[in-house]
Formats: C-alpha cells, structure tokens, sequence
C-alpha cells in the first residue's frame, strides 16, 4: 500500500515528466516549422518532375529503357523503408515497420526474397529482431543532401540492373498536415506509368529516348530526396502530437494522484481524531 | 501569353504570364512564343530568358528539363538566379580556377567533366550579371 509519502514522490516524478515531454513538444514544432518550409521547397519541383516523367514516359516500349521494362517475373523484391533515429513520436516508425513486415509475410509464398532498405535506427531494429533480410541500413542521417540522394539513387538502380531484385517499393510517411500522416507504400522501380497520365505527341530534342535516360535518374533521385524530406516532417509532426498526449495524460494523472493523495491525507486525520476521541472516552469511563 | 513556370528543387522561381521565352537546348537555343507546339527538351548550362511587357528577365541556369505544352511552359531546372542574385566575383573567380585547372587536365581525366561544367556555369552566371545594367 502506497504511503502518503509515495504518492507525493510520485506526484513529483510525473510533474517533472511533463516538463520534458512539454519541452519537447515545444522543440518538435519548431523543428516541424523548419521541415515545413523545407518540404514546401521540394514538393512543387517533386511533383512536376512525377507529372512530366510520367508524361514523357507514358507510350513508350517497354524494352526502351531498363528502368521502364517490368520483369515478367518479379521473384526478389526490395522494400525501400523510411524511418527516424529516434523514437517518442508515437506510431510513426512503428506503422513504416509494420507495413514492410506485413507485406513480407503476406507475400511470403508469392516472392523468394524480399529484402529492406532501411532508413532510421527504430526501423532497423525492429525488422531486426523480426529476422528480416535487411540488404542497407542507413542511421545518423545528419542532413538530407543531394550527395545522399545521389549514392542512394545510384544503389537502388545499381541493385534492380544488377537482378538483385526485379521490383522496388519505396514506403515512407506522406505528411498531410500537422495532426494527419500516413503510411505510403508504392511501386518505385521499374517506373510505372500512372494511368492518368496523357500520352503527349512533343516533338524531341534530342529523341525521346535520350531525353527519357537523362530524365529517370533524376526523377527517381528527386523522388527518393522527397520522400526523406516527407518522411522528416512526418516524423516531427508525430513527434509533435505524440507528446501533446504524453503532456495531457501527466496533467490528468497528477490530478488523480493528488485527489488519491487528499483523500489519503483526510483518511489519516480522521482515523487519528477517532482514536483520540475513543481514547478520551475509555479514560473518562474509569 | 504564355504561362511560364521556372522551378527549381529549392524553390518556384517564376510564375507569371509572358509574351516569349528564350533557354538553350541540348540542340541550342531556341524561342517559345505563344501556339508553340508540344515540345521537349534537355536544357544545357546557360541563359534562360524572358519577356514580359517588353521586359526582359535574365537568368542563369546549370541545366535541367523543359517542356510545352498548350502555351504552359515548364522549366524543371537544378538552379536558376537572376542578375541580382549572383555573386559576380565569385563566379569570376570560379571561372578562373577552372579555366586554370582545364588547362593542365588531360580530356580522359575523370574530374575534366566537372570542370568544364563548373567553366559552363561561371560563364553563364556572368554573362547574365553583365545583363543588370
């Protein structure tokens, strides 16, 4: 049974709890404003270049390009996650994660490898202790730079040309405002025409294709430098939310323990005055 | 008019209606006035220019992609300043070291490519600063 003395302590701890995970909010949204404008920057150019590749890229043959043709048979698959370092951000590593390890087991049979591509210790470690086949891991991710993306884009093209495997997902986090984020798991290589897309008869120059062998590698680097910047902002803004809660929650229970705390605290008195009373009154009998 | 969009991955750098466009293309230059048809192309380090209302803007661009199509030109470039924006000084001196690096490469030398284009963009970025006045 707690003693009066517990409870205070406790009461202390929670309060001090608070102020960290306050403190941290306060941290996150500001460095959610930083990714903000940073995702702001990328986001209209990303988009574009996803419009105009696929615009460019829609009629063309299948064989013109490695990087187009889909393999008739896809039996190693790469799953290209991102994640963050650090954790206190609620679901937000935990849903990339699981999204990963749920296709890797629906699709058990269907595949004969599905190998990860990981960003963010949190992700690493969870598919690591699941014994997932984890191809690169990259942490301590300082900054997201045109050099990262570049080695990155490299790899992953290096990885499907090589056979390695015959089809890559990329899954991040897609940052729909402060309080919504979800889970994105798509096709990435080979690219996919999006069906909306309208075959445009441009006149070329140079031919198409050498436009199209310039324009891949910088849609799939500019896709994967978005998808980090995505996935950061996400992280920033789970973060965010994550301790909103976590800061609420002590409020409420330091105003349970201090209720338990008062109630205990009477208890006391009043079982003290009863026996002083009863004591009196035993005395005056005799 | 046309309705001419310049972005680059940093930021939208032009958005605006104008009367023509002028950039250089992997074949060279060419001009997009309005009815232009759909058209395609790599751009090469260089100058980008417009205008608007008899105005003409200069920027310089280190390459990138273009593309028309229904008067709505898009220009999806790696960086684009205007006159204002550049650091003459700077890209002079960068032009000099690698005019001076260039000239004691050899052609096969693996970093002979990214001097020449490091040279490209010096001279494009002064060639558009020497526009402001």
């Amino acid at each position: 049974m707690a003693t009066l003395r517990d409870i205070k302590r406790k009461i202390g701890s929670v309060n001090s709890t608070q102020t960290i995970t306050r403190t941290m909010k306060m941290v996150s949204a500001s460095k959610l404003r930083r990714a903000q404008t940073e995702l702001e920057k990328i986001k209209e150019y990303a988009l574009k270049m996803e419009a105009l590749t696929g615009r460019v890229v829609k009629n063309m043959p299948e064989d013109a390009h490695p990087l187009l043709a889909a393999r008739e048979e896809a039996k190693k698959v790469l799953i290209v996650s991102i994640g963050s370092d650090r954790g206190l951000c609620g679901g937000f590593n935990a849903n990339v994660a699981l999204t990963a390890e749920n296709f890797a087991r629906q699709n058990r049979d269907t595949y004969e490898r599905v190998g990860m591509y990981v960003f963010g210790r949190k992700i690493r470690d969870y598919l690591g202790k699941r014994k997932a086949d984890i191809v690169k891991d990259w942490v301590d991710i300082k900054k997201v730079d045109q050099e990262l993306v570049d080695t990155v884009a490299e790899e992953l093209i290096g990885l499907y040309l090589s056979g390695e495997f015959d089809k890559i997902y990329l899954s991040y986090t897609y940052f729909a405002s402060a309080v919504r984020q979800e889970v994105v798991f798509e096709e990435f290589i080979p690219i996919k025409t999006p069906e909306e897309a309208e075959y445009v008869d441009y006149i070329c120059e140079p031919e198409r294709i050498q436009i199209v062998e310039s324009l891949i590698p910088r849609y799939i680097s500019t896709k994967i430098y978005y998808s980090l910047i995505e996935s950061q902002t996400s992280e920033h803004a789970a973060r965010m939310s994550a301790m909103e809660n976590a800061t609420n929650n002590c409020g409420e229970m330091v105003r349970y323990l201090t209720l338990v705390y008062n109630k205990r605290r009477q208890e006391g008195i009043t079982n003290e005055m009863l026996d002083i009373v009863g004591g009196a009154e035993a005395l005056r009998g005799t | 008019m046309l309705n001419l969009e310049i972005i680059t991955p940093e930021k939208t750098v032009v958005k605006d209606e104008v009367d023509l466009v002028e950039a250089t293309g992997a074949d060279g230059e060419f001009g997009i006035m309005p009815g232009h048809t759909q058209f395609l192309t790599t751009l090469r380090i260089g100058e980008i220019r417009y205008k608007k209302n008899g105005e003409t803007t200069y920027l310089a661009s280190s390459g990138g992609f273009a593309e028309v199509v229904d008067d709505k030109v898009t220009l999806l470039v790696d960086t684009s300043e205007t006159a204002k924006e550049i650091d003459v000084e700077r890209a002079k001196k960068a032009m000099e070291r690698a005019e001076s690096l260039l000239k004691t490469m050899s052609y096969d030398h693996t970093e002979y490519l990214l001097y020449e284009m490091a040279l490209l963009r010096a001279i494009a970025r002064i060639g558009v600063a020497s526009k402001k006045l």
